[in-house]
C-alpha cells in the first residue's frame, strides 16, 4: 500500500477532529434505550392518528360499558373524519381504546366550549394546510416561462411562439414530460 | 397575442462594435470552512447558577440555532445533517453533524436530514439525537447527570402529537432535562418585534405560515400552511436549470440552487407585465446572470517563435533528404535507360546486314516480334530520356509533335493483306474509334458551355428588359428552396415518430422491398416484377434511408441554390437587403430561445467557459412568483395574498379587531426576504379589501435570527414560568402532555 500523502494525513486529522462518534457524552443518560422503530414519515403518523380515532369511535359509541358523551364526539375528531353515527350493525368490542381517551383533553375541550371558541375545530397539522386556488391559473410557457398563449396538443406544453414551439418539437423522448412534471401535469401511472 | 407581436426587437448595438465582457458571478454552494471549537464551559456554569437561565434551540429545518437565553445571539448554527459511516480500513465509526458532514467525500455519500424533506417536521429521530449531542457538546455541557438547563424550543405550528411526543422522551430521558417548553419560531419572532395584534406571514426553509395574532395571542384555528418554502423553491430551481441545459458539463445540486435563489432572485412587482418583456433586448444586459462554474480552459500549447522556425527547418531537411534520394534514384534509373538504348541502337546496327534467319534469332533473342518492335522500343526510350532530361536540368517543354494517326490500312480489304496487315488495321481501327469518342465528347461539352452561356445570355435580357417578372421569378424560386428544406426538416421530424404518415409510408415499403411473397402481378404468371426497369423505381431506397448521409447531396444543393439567388437578389433587388437573407433571420439575435439561454451575447460552443456558464434571467422572477401563484410549480393551492385576503377577510370578517390586523402584517422567515416582497403582498392585499383600508407591512428587523431571539427573550419570563413542563409532569402526565402558551401549539 502507497504510503498516505500528506493531504491525506492532515484530512485523516481533520475528520478525527470533527467525528462525534467517539467523543465522550456524559450528558446523555446511560438507560435511554430508544425504540428501533422511532422513526415514521407524516403519512404513517397521520394513518396511525387517523385509525386510532376510527377504533375510539365505533367502541365509545357501541360498547355500552361506559356512560356516551353524547356532545364530545363532534369536537374530539378534529375534523378529520366524519362522526360516526350511532349503528346497531356494530357489535360489542371490549372498550380498550377508551383507556387512550384522554381525561385532560376532554376537560379541555370542555373549557373551550364555554370560552366561546366551540364552532372552531382544534388545528391539526392536515387542516391548517391551504386549500386549493379559487383564483384562474395563468398560462406561462413551460420551456420559456413567458406568456403562453398556446399549448401543443401533442406533448400537452404551452408555449410561447412559433420559435419555441420549434424547440418543443426537436425535445428528445420524455423531456416533454419532465417539462410537464416541473407544472405538476404530467402523466401518473399507478 | 399575436406571435409576430412577441418577437423580440432586432438588436441595437452594431455587431462590429466590441462588447464588454459579461459580468460573471462564480458559483456558491455550503461547504465545510472550519473546525468549530467546542465552547468552554463558561456558558453552561452560569446557566445553571442562574435560575431562568436557559438553553433556547431553534429547531429550524434549514438550521438548528442554538444559544443561551441570557445571551443576545445564538452561539451555534447547526444544518440539520448528519452522516455516520464505518470506515472498515481503520474499524471505526465516523458520526459528522452539520457543516462538518461537507469535509469527507464518503461522509457527503452518508448524509441524512434530521426533517422530512419539505416539511418543518422531524422524521428522522437518530439524526435528530446526534444534533442534540452535538449542540451540547459543542455548548460546553460537561456534567454527567444529564443537562442541567431548561429548554426553550421551537416548532412548526401545528406539529404532530408523535412528533412533540418524541422530542419530549428524548429530552426527559436522555437528556434529563429539568424542564422543556415549546414554541413557535414565527410567533417568537413577532413578539420580539413587539407585535401585539396583527397578521404573521412566515416564509421559511419548508413553508409558509400565515397567522392571526390577536392581543399576542395566536388564533391557530385560523392559522393556514401552504406547502412551498426555499427548498421547494431551490428544488424547483434546479429542476428548471437541469431542464434549461441538459447537457450540462458542470455538476449542479440543490445547496448551489439555494445559494442562487438568494443571491439572484427577486420578487416582482407586476409579474405579468415584468416576465412579457423580459427576454427583450432592451435592458438583457441587466436582467441576465451569467452563473460561471469551475473548467479547466482546454490548453492549446503556444509554441515560441524559436520552436516553429526549428520545426519548419527539420521538415525542410527531410524534405532535401528524400529530393536528393528520389533524384539519386532517377538518376540511376536515367543511366540504365540510356544503356538500354545503347544497346538497342547497337543491335539495330548489327542487323542491317545480317540475313534474315540471323534477324530473326537475335530478335527472338531480345524477345522482340519484329525490327518495327525494335523501332517502337528504341523510340520510347529515346522520349522518355530526353523527358526526364529536361524535368531534370529543367530545360524548356518540348511540344511533343502529335503525329497524324495513320489510318491507311482501314480502307483495304482484308484479302489483300497478309497477317501482320490485319493485326496492324485492327490496331488503326481501334485508335480511330477511339480518336472520334474523344471528339464527340469535346464537341459536347462546347455545346453544353454555348448553351449555359446562352441561357445566362438570355436570363441577362430578361433583366434587363423585364427586372420586375425576372425578380419575381427568383423570389418565387427563393420560397420554393425554402418550402423544400422546411419540408425535408418535417419529413425528418417526422420519420423520428414512429406513429406519423411519413414513417408509416416508410415502414410500408420497407415491407414490400423485403417482402418474398408474390405480388397480385406475379401471381398472374408475370414472374419479373419490372423493378428497375424505370429509373425511378430507385428512389424508394432514398426515401427508406434515414439518419446520417441520407440525403447529403440535396442538403449541399439547397444551401448553394439558396445562396445564389440570395445573392442575384441582394444585387439587383432593391427591397432586398442583408437583413432578408435566410442567415440573417435565423441569426442568434433574432432568437428568443437564444436570449434565454445564452443571454444577450453570441455563444461560442467551443469555449470551455462558456459551456461552464449558466444564464438566469426568467429564473430570477419566475421562482419566487411560485409563492404567490403556487399553480406555476404545480403546487394545487392558494396563493399567499389569497389566503390573507381569505383570512382576513372571510374568516375574521365579523371580529371586531379586524382593522387591527391590517395595521400589522408582519414578514418572518429566511424566504420572506426576497426584494419586493412586503410591496407585493400590500399591493396584492389591497385588490380584496375595501377602498382605502390602511395596510401596514413590515419585515423583523432580522427575519433569520428573531426567532431565536423571541425565545431567549421570553425564556426568562414569568409566562415562560407557567408553561414549562416540568420532570415532574412528564413522569405524571406522559410524554404527549404540555402546557398550550400564548406563543405556542394548541393542545389537541
Amino acid at each position: 500500500m502507497a504510503p498516505p500523502t500528506p493531504e491525506a494525513e492532515a484530512h485523516q486529522i481533520l475528520i478525527d477532529q470533527l467525528d462525534i462518534h467517539a467523543i465522550p457524552k456524559p450528558f446523555r443518560s446511560a438507560h435511554w434505550k430508544p425504540n428501533q422503530r422511532r422513526n415514521k414519515n407524516i403519512k404513517t403518523i397521520i394513518g396511525d392518528v387517523i385509525r386510532k380515532e376510527a377504533s375510539t369511535m365505533a367502541t365509545q359509541d357501541n360498547s355500552g360499558a361506559v356512560t356516551p358523551l353524547p356532545d364530545d364526539s363532534v369536537t374530539s375528531t378534529d375534523g378529520d373524519i366524519t362522526p360516526a353515527v350511532s349503528t346497531a350493525s356494530a357489535t360489542l368490542q371490549p372498550n380498550l381504546a377508551q383507556a387512550s381517551r384522554n381525561l385532560s383533553k376532554l376537560v379541555l375541550e370542555r373549557n373551550m366550549k364555554s370560552s366561546g371558541f366551540s364552532s372552531a375545530p382544534t388545528a391539526t397539522y392536515t387542516n391548517i394546510e391551504s386549500a386549493p386556488s379559487m383564483a384562474h391559473n395563468k398560462h406561462y410557457c413551460d420551456i420559456t416561462g413567458l406568456p403562453a398563449p398556446y399549448t401543443d396538443p401533442k406533448t400537452r406544453l404551452r408555449y410561447h411562439n412559433k420559435e419555441v414551439f420549434g424547440v418543443i418539437r426537436t425535445l428528445g423522448q420524455g423531456v416533454a414530460e419532465q417539462y410537464l412534471e416541473a407544472r405538476g401535469a404530467h402523466t401518473i401511472l399507478k | 397575442m399575436a406571435p409576430s407581436a412577441t418577437e423580440p426587437v432586432a438588436p441595437s448595438f452594431d455587431r462590429q462594435s466590441p462588447i464588454p465582457p459579461p459580468q460573471l458571478y462564480p458559483v456558491r454552494e455550503a461547504h465545510f470552512e472550519q473546525y468549530p471549537e467546542p465552547q468552554r464551559p463558561d456558558g453552561y456554569r452560569t446557566a445553571v447558577r442562574r435560575n431562568d437561565a436557559a438553553i433556547v434551540i431553534d429547531n429550524g429545518s434549514s438550521a438548528c440555532r442554538a444559544g443561551w437565553s441570557f445571551e443576545n445571539k445564538p452561539r451555534l448554527n447547526v444544518t440539520p445533517i448528519f452522516s455516520k459511516y464505518r470506515d472498515r480500513k481503520l474499524g471505526k465509526t465516523y458520526s459528522f453533524v452539520g457543516q462538518d458532514v461537507l469535509s469527507d467525500t464518503t461522509a457527503r455519500g452518508h448524509m441524512r436530514n434530521a426533517f422530512e424533506a419539505g416539511t418543518g417536521i422531524v422524521s428522522n429521530w437518530d439524526v435528530m439525537e446526534s444534533l442534540l449531542d452535538y449542540t451540547f457538546i459543542k455548548m460546553g455541557v460537561d456534567s454527567s447527570e444529564g443537562v442541567n438547563v431548561p429548554i426553550v424550543m421551537t416548532e412548526a405550528v401545528a406539529n404532530l402529537a408523535y412528533s412533540r411526543k418524541s422530542m419530549t422522551e428524548i429530552m426527559f430521558e436522555c437528556y434529563n432535562v429539568p424542564s422543556l417548553s415549546y414554541g413557535i419560531d414565527s410567533l417568537f419572532s413577532y413578539d420580539y418585534n413587539n407585535g401585539k395584534t396583527g397578521l404573521v406571514v412566515s416564509s421559511s426553509h419548508s413553508s409558509t405560515h400565515v397567522i392571526p395574532v390577536l392581543n399576542s395571542k395566536a388564533i391557530l384555528t385560523q392559522a393556514t400552511r401552504l406547502n412551498w418554502g426555499g427548498s421547494q423553491s431551490a428544488d424547483y430551481l434546479l429542476k428548471l436549470i437541469r431542464l434549461k441545459y441538459p447537457t450540462f458539463p458542470g455538476k449542479l445540486n440543490a445547496s448551489q440552487a439555494e445559494h442562487m435563489v438568494r443571491d439572484h432572485c427577486y420578487l416582482s412587482q407586476n409579474y405579468d407585465q415584468e416576465i412579457a418583456g423580459y427576454l427583450d433586448w432592451e435592458g438583457l444586459e441587466d436582467r441576465d446572470r451569467v452563473i460561471q462554474y469551475p473548467f479547466v480552459e482546454e490548453v492549446i500549447i503556444q509554441k515560441s517563435e524559436e520552436e516553429l522556425a526549428k520545426i519548419a527547418e527539420r521538415k525542410q531537411e527531410s524534405g532535401r533528404r528524400l529530393q536528393a534520394q528520389a533524384q539519386k534514384m532517377r538518376l540511376e534509373k536515367l543511366v540504365q535507360k540510356e544503356q538500354e538504348l545503347e544497346y538497342y541502337r547497337d543491335l539495330q546496327s548489327r542487323l542491317v546486314d545480317q540475313t534474315k534467319k540471323e534477324i530473326k534469332r537475335l530478335l527472338d533473342d531480345e524477345e522482340m516480334k519484329d525490327e518495327a518492335a525494335l523501332e517502337r522500343t528504341i523510340k520510347e526510350l529515346d522520349k522518355s530520356i530526353r523527358k526526364q532530361r529536361i524535368k531534370d536540368v529543367g530545360g524548356p517543354e518540348i511540344e511533343e509533335e502529335v503525329e497524324e494517326p495513320d489510318y491507311s490500312l482501314l480502307d483495304t480489304p482484308d484479302d489483300q493483306l497478309d497477317e501482320a496487315g490485319i493485326k496492324a488495321k485492327r490496331h488503326q481501327r481501334l485508335m480511330k474509334s477511339n480518336n472520334e469518342a474523344r471528339a464527340r465528347a469535346k464537341a459536347e461539352k462546347e455545346r453544353e458551355k454555348a448553351r449555359i452561356a446562352e441561357e445566362q445570355r438570355a436570363d441577362e435580357e430578361r433583366r434587363e428588359n423585364n427586372l420586375e417578372g425576372w425578380l419575381q421569378d427568383r423570389r418565387s424560386a427563393r420560397a420554393e428552396i425554402i418550402q423544400k428544406m422546411k419540408d425535408r426538416d418535417r419529413l425528418k421530424a417526422d420519420l423520428g415518430n414512429r406513429k406519423s404518415l411519413a414513417s408509416q409510408i416508410r415502414m410500408k415499403s420497407i415491407a414490400n422491398l423485403a417482402s418474398d411473397a408474390p405480388t397480385k402481378k406475379r401471381r398472374r404468371g408475370n414472374d419479373d416484377d419490372n423493378f428497375g426497369a424505370n429509373d425511378d423505381d430507385w428512389g424508394v431506397y432514398r426515401q427508406i434511408a434515414t439518419g446520417d448521409g441520407s440525403d447529403d447531396e440535396e442538403e449541399e444543393d439547397f444551401g448553394a441554390g439558396l445562396k445564389t439567388l440570395e445573392a442575384d437578389l441582394l444585387k439587383y433587388d432593391p427591397e432586398f437587403t442583408d437583413q432578408h437573407t435566410l442567415d440573417a433571420q435565423t441569426d442568434w439575435t433574432k432568437s428568443l430561445v437564444h436570449a434565454f439561454l445564452r443571454g444577450p451575447r453570441p455563444f461560442d460552443p467551443k469555449s470551455q467557459g462558456e459551456a461552464h456558464q449558466l444564464h438566469l434571467n426568467v429564473e430570477r422572477i419566475r421562482v419566487p412568483e411560485v409563492i404567490f401563484q403556487p399553480a406555476i410549480a404545480g403546487l394545487d393551492q392558494a396563493g399567499l395574498i389569497e389566503i390573507a385576503a381569505d383570512i382576513l377577510t372571510t374568516r375574521l370578517n365579523n371580529n371586531p379587531n379586524q382593522g387591527d390586523f391590517l395595521k400589522d402584517i408582519f414578514l418572518t422567515g429566511g424566504h420572506s426576504q426576497f426584494q419586493n416582497f412586503d410591496e407585493r403582498l400590500r399591493e396584492g392585499l389591497r385588490g380584496y379589501l375595501p377602498a382605502g383600508a390602511p395596510v401596514a407591512v413590515r419585515r423583523a428587523k432580522d427575519p433569520i435570527l428573531d426567532s431565536w431571539k423571541g425565545a431567549a427573550r421570553w425564556a426568562g419570563s414569568e409566562k415562560w414560568k407557567s408553561s414549562q413542563i416540568t420532570r415532574a409532569d412528564y413522569l405524571e402526565k406522559g410524554a404527549e402532555w404540555f402546557k398550550e402558551h400564548d406563543l405556542g401549539n394548541a393542545y389537541s
